[in-house]
C-alpha cells in the first residue's frame, strides 16, 4: 500500500511539474521586430497565441483598424488583426519544446509549421519552417510584464 | 444518472468556450499598452531579409534548359602564353570552323539551404550543378580548325558551384549581404579537373529595407557573369506596389526583372539575366596552363512561376539567348587575369554564336 501511494505521489508530482513546465509559455510576449505583442494561452491542453497589441494598430492609408488583408482566404480580409490568433495548436513535448503548431505571418499571409523552444523563463525561440525544420527561420520572443 | 445531470453536463463543455469568446469580444486592449520587457537587457532589433510580394525563395530546384538551333563560328585556336601567339582584342579573326548547333542545354540542380537562420544572421549554403551539352552537325573546318566542335559534342560543358550567402542586419533598416562562390567549370567528367582552375566570385552589398514593400542596396562584385573575370558595381532595387500586384526584382547588372503577381500562387517575371562561366578545355590546356572558354550570355526573358502544391512550385521560362562572348583565353599557370572592358591581353580564340530562342522549365521546393 505504501509503495502504491509513493508511486501515485510520484506520478502526480511528475504531472504537476510537467504541467507547470508546459504552462511556462503562458503570458504576453514580444516578437523580435517589436511591432506586436502576443498573448499565449493554454486552451484545453494546447497552446494558442493571439495578437493583443500593435505598434501601428491602424492602417496609415485608411485610418481604419488593421485587418487580415493579406490572408489568401479572402473571407478573412475584414477580420481585425488585434485579437487574431497567429499561433495555433502547440503541444508541449517536454524538455522545453512546444511543437506541432503553426505560426501565421500577417505581413505576407503565409502560415508555417512551427516549433517553440524555451531558452529561459523570459525568452522563447520560435522557428517557422516549410516541411522540415532545416528550411525555416527563427525569431527570439521576449516576455513582457505590467509596468 | 439524474435527468438534471444530463441537462447540465453539456453546459460544462459549452460554458468555457462561451467564456473564451466573451473574453475576446470584450477584451480591454488598453491593458496591453502598459507592458515592458521583463528582461530589459540590450535589445537590438533587426531588418528582415525580404520584403512582401517577392517571388518565392528556392531551397531546392531542378530544371532543364534548352536552346533552339543556331550557328557556331570558331576561329583557329592560338596560345598566347605557351606559344606567344594570340588574337588581338580588335583583330578580326577568320572563321576556321563552323557548325549547326541543334541542341544546347541540359539539367540544372540548385540548392540553397539555410545553415543559420535567425533574426540577427542568415547564412545559406548551396551546391549547384549546371550541364551544357551540345549536339553539333554540318561541321565545316579548314586546316587551322581546333576541333572544339567535336570536343563540345563529345564532352559538353559542366559547372559545379558552391555558393554561400550571408545576410547580416545591423539595425532595423540596414543590412549587408555577402555572397561568395567557388566554381569548377570545364569539359570534365567524373575525374573533375585540377583544383587550381577553381574560380571564385564575391559580392558585397550594403542595403536598406525602407519598408515592408521596398529595399535597395549598393555594392561591388567580382564576377564571371559575362565569362571573363570582371569587377562591377551592384545595384539592388526591390519594390512591391501597395496592392502587391506589381513590383521589381533587380540585382543589376546580374539580373533585372519586373514582376506581376496574379495571385499568391502565380506570378510573372519579365526582364533579363546575365549568365556565364569560364570553362577549362582539357585538350587545349598545355602543362599547368588552363585554356578556358569564356561563355557569357545575355538572356532577355519572361518567366511564369506557379504553385503546384504546398511548397512545390513550377516555373517556365522563355527568352532569347544573346551571345555576349564565347571567346577563349590561355591562363598562365591557370592563374586568372583581369581584362575588364578595356584590357588588351590577346585572346586564344575569337568565336561567335548566332542568337537564338531558349526555354527553361523546372520544379522547386520554396518558401514565400
Amino acid at each position: 500500500m505504501r509503495k502504491l501511494l509513493l508511486t501515485l505521489g510520484f506520478c502526480l508530482t511528475a504531472i504537476f511539474v510537467f504541467a507547470q513546465d508546459a504552462d511556462g509559455i503562458v503570458g504576453v510576449w514580444e516578437p523580435g521586430h517589436g511591432k506586436a505583442r502576443v498573448k499565449i494561452d493554454n486552451i484545453d491542453g494546447k497552446y494558442y497565441g493571439r495578437i493583443v497589441w500593435l505598434k501601428e494598430p491602424n492602417d496609415p492609408e485608411t485610418g481604419e483598424a488593421k485587418t487580415d488583408v493579406n490572408n489568401p482566404d479572402k473571407s478573412m480580409a475584414n477580420v481585425p488583426l488585434r485579437g487574431y490568433r497567429i499561433l495555433k495548436d502547440f503541444e508541449y513535448k517536454g524538455n522545453g519544446e512546444w511543437a506541432e503548431g503553426t505560426i501565421y505571418d500577417p505581413e505576407t499571409g503565409n502560415t508555417y509549421s512551427s516549433v517553440i523552444t524555451w531558452k529561459d523563463e523570459n525568452t522563447l525561440d520560435i522557428r517557422g519552417y516549410v516541411g522540415v525544420k532545416t528550411f525555416g527561420r527563427s525569431d527570439t520572443w521576449r516576455r513582457l510584464k505590467v509596468r | 444518472m439524474k435527468k438534471s445531470t444530463w441537462i447540465l453536463l453539456p453546459l460544462l463543455f459549452v460554458f468555457p468556450l462561451f467564456s473564451i469568446a466573451q473574453d475576446e469580444d470584450d477584451e480591454d486592449w488598453s491593458m496591453y499598452d502598459d507592458l515592458e520587457l521583463v528582461d530589459e537587457g540590450d535589445i537590438k532589433r533587426y531588418a528582415k531579409p525580404t520584403i512582401v510580394g517577392l517571388s518565392p525563395t528556392r531551397f531546392l530546384s531542378v530544371s532543364f534548359d534548352m536552346q533552339t538551333p543556331y550557328t557556331m563560328n570558331l576561329s583557329a585556336a592560338r596560345f598566347p602564353v605557351s606559344q606567344g601567339t594570340g588574337w588581338g582584342v580588335d583583330e578580326a579573326a577568320p572563321i576556321s570552323e563552323s557548325g549547326r548547333v541543334n541542341f544546347t542545354g541540359g539539367m540544372r540542380f540548385n540548392s540553397n539551404i539555410p545553415i543559420i537562420s535567425k533574426s540577427n544572421l542568415v547564412w545559406q549554403s548551396g551546391l549547384n550543378y549546371m550541364r551544357v551539352g551540345y549536339n553539333i552537325t554540318d561541321i565545316e573546318a579548314d586546316g587551322n580548325a581546333s576541333g572544339l566542335t567535336s570536343i563540345l559534342n563529345e564532352n559538353g560543358l559542366n559547372n559545379l558551384n558552391w555558393t554561400n550567402t550571408f545576410f547580416v542586419p545591423i539595425s532595423e533598416e540596414n543590412f549587408f549581404i555577402f555572397q561568395g562562390s567557388l566554381d569548377m567549370s570545364g569539359d570534365f567528367g567524373f575525374s573533375l579537373q585540377p583544383f587550381n582552375t577553381i574560380r571564385w566570385s564575391l559580392a558585397a552589398v550594403y542595403a536598406k529595407r525602407v519598408s515592408e514593400r521596398k529595399r535597395w542596396g549598393l555594392g561591388l562584385a567580382r564576377t564571371y557573369r559575362v565569362g571573363n573575370l570582371n569587377y562591377v558595381p551592384v545595384v539592388m532595387y526591390d519594390v512591391t506596389s501597395a496592392d502587391r500586384k506589381w513590383g521589381t526584382e533587380i540585382l543589376f547588372p546580374a539580373r533585372a526583372h519586373g514582376r506581376y503577381n496574379f495571385s499568391k500562387d502565380a506570378l510573372l517575371l519579365f526582364g533579363y539575366e546575365l549568365e556565364g562561366q569560364s570553362y577549362r578545355i582539357n585538350d587545349f590546356s598545355a602543362g599547368n596552363n588552363s585554356y578556358e572558354i569564356r561563355r557569357g550570355e545575355l538572356r532577355p526573358r519572361i518567366e511564369l512561376q506557379r504553385k503546384i502544391s504546398g511548397p512545390f512550385w513550377a516555373h517556365f521560362q522563355a527568352g532569347y539567348r544573346m551571345d555576349w562572348t564565347f571567346n577563349a583565353d590561355e591562363l598562365s599557370g591557370s592563374r586568372e587575369f583581369f581584362r575588364g572592358f578595356f584590357g588588351t591581353q590577346d585572346y586564344g580564340m575569337v568565336n561567335n554564336l548566332t542568337n537564338t530562342v531558349y526555354f527553361n522549365i523546372g520544379i522547386s521546393f520554396v518558401t514565400l
